[in-house]
């Protein structure tokens, strides 16, 4: 049992500690930095089954990487799922970080209030070997951020694992070897 | 979202997404890494590399053990390591007038914060202080504490023991009944 000094050095030794606000953000830059050097972790003996081209309806076009300004500006181009109904639209991408001088942070947005799970895939992540879930930040909106190398990169969203998005404009699209059509998505260089 | 929903987003490649592991655990390792290292600097250090050394190893890190007790492990070792290296080390050791010490003891208000009781664990030894940091800092059981430090249990509980009696004989505290 605790006597009461037992009882002080346990109270003592619960309390917090000063806060510095920026050291979480300074474990987080040494994060990036890593990512960006390529030392991601990667989960052992990873299986994944690839997604079902059987339902490919399309895919859209996000806005090459000109500011936050794009969102407003694809906003309103949602298209209709003939499948489910389900109302689609790329919001567009923004940069949110320069991690270095050939690695950028990209926030990718989805519009799908009905979906249940978003992934995007893409030359980033193994063309769907690996896809990279977004996550839901509302009642309608998805996002994820990815770290890429600066230069052209191909992607595409996928809805409930089996529904890839159509884009309600045809330009840029390009088809990849395994017969997807995919987003174009250009990453600026960063500014030295 | 739990750690392991985001620990699988980070490893589906959301980069940021670590950053909720980060702002959840942090305070908890500051906790601990400031009462083993004794002073912030080195826990700064400490725990950065944890977190990053978990970051990057978050792949090997399996579903049935708790997050919290694998990146305690960590932070342990990293713990260890700063200490060893730590030119500092000696300084943990201050020399504390008796006097000084019943004056401490006499500073608790009771609020738990007793800024000089970190002083005088700096004076036990590192696997005693360890050992009662992980047990009350972390409320971690003596089976979790074992896995985290190597350590037996009854060599743990031992180490706690023996912690305890140093700290109240250099506090001047007598036990009540």
């Amino acid at each position: 049992m605790f006597d009461d000094f037992e009882r002080r050095v346990s109270a003592a030794l619960r309390a917090p500690v000063a806060d510095d606000a920026r050291a979480r953000e300074r474990i987080m830059q040494r994060v990036r930095r890593a990512a960006g050097e390529g030392q991601r972790p990667v989960r052992r003996g990873q299986s994944w089954q690839r997604l079902s081209r059987y339902s490919i309806i399309g895919l859209g076009l996000a806005a090459g990487l000109s500011g936050v300004s794009s969102l407003s500006a694809l906003a309103p181009s949602a298209s209709r799922d003939g499948g489910s109904g389900a109302s689609v639209a790329i919001l567009g991408d923004t940069v949110a970080a320069t991690l270095h001088d050939t690695l950028r942070l990209v926030r990718l947005m989805f519009d799908a209030p009905s979906a249940r799970r978003v992934a995007v895939v893409g030359d980033f992540n193994d063309w769907g070997a690996r896809p990279t879930p977004l996550t839901r930040d509302g009642d309608r909106q998805w996002s994820v951020t990815l770290a890429l190398h600066a230069g052209e990169h191909r992607y595409a969203f996928v809805v409930d694992e089996t529904r890839w998005v159509p884009d309600p404009r045809d330009e840029r699209r390009v088809r990849g070897a395994d017969e997807h059509v995919y987003l174009l998505l250009n990453v600026a260089r960063a500014a030295n | 979202m739990s750690d392991r929903a985001i620990i699988h987003l980070v490893l589906s490649g959301d980069v940021e997404a670590y950053s909720r592991l980060v702002d959840r655990h942090y305070d908890r390792c500051a906790r601990i890494a400031v009462r083993i290292l004794g002073n912030r600097e080195d826990a700064e250090e400490a725990i950065q590399d944890a977190f990053l050394r978990a970051f990057k190893a978050l792949g090997d890190y399996e579903d049935r053990e708790r997050f919290s007790a694998w990146l305690t492990r960590i932070l342990v070792n990293q713990c260890r390591t700063v200490l060893a290296r730590s030119k500092r080390r000696d300084s943990l050791f201050i020399d504390m007038d008796p006097a000084d010490v019943h004056f401490a003891a006499a500073q608790d208000e009771g609020d738990g914060h007793w800024p000089e009781l970190e002083h005088v664990l700096a004076r036990l030894p590192a696997e005693q202080r360890e050992a009662i940091v992980l047990k009350y800092a972390d409320d971690l059981t003596y089976e979790e504490m074992s896995k985290i430090t190597g350590a037996g249990e009854s060599a743990l509980k031992m180490r706690v023991q023996r912690a305890f009696a140093r700290l109240r004989a250099m506090l001047s505290e007598v036990p009540s009944v």
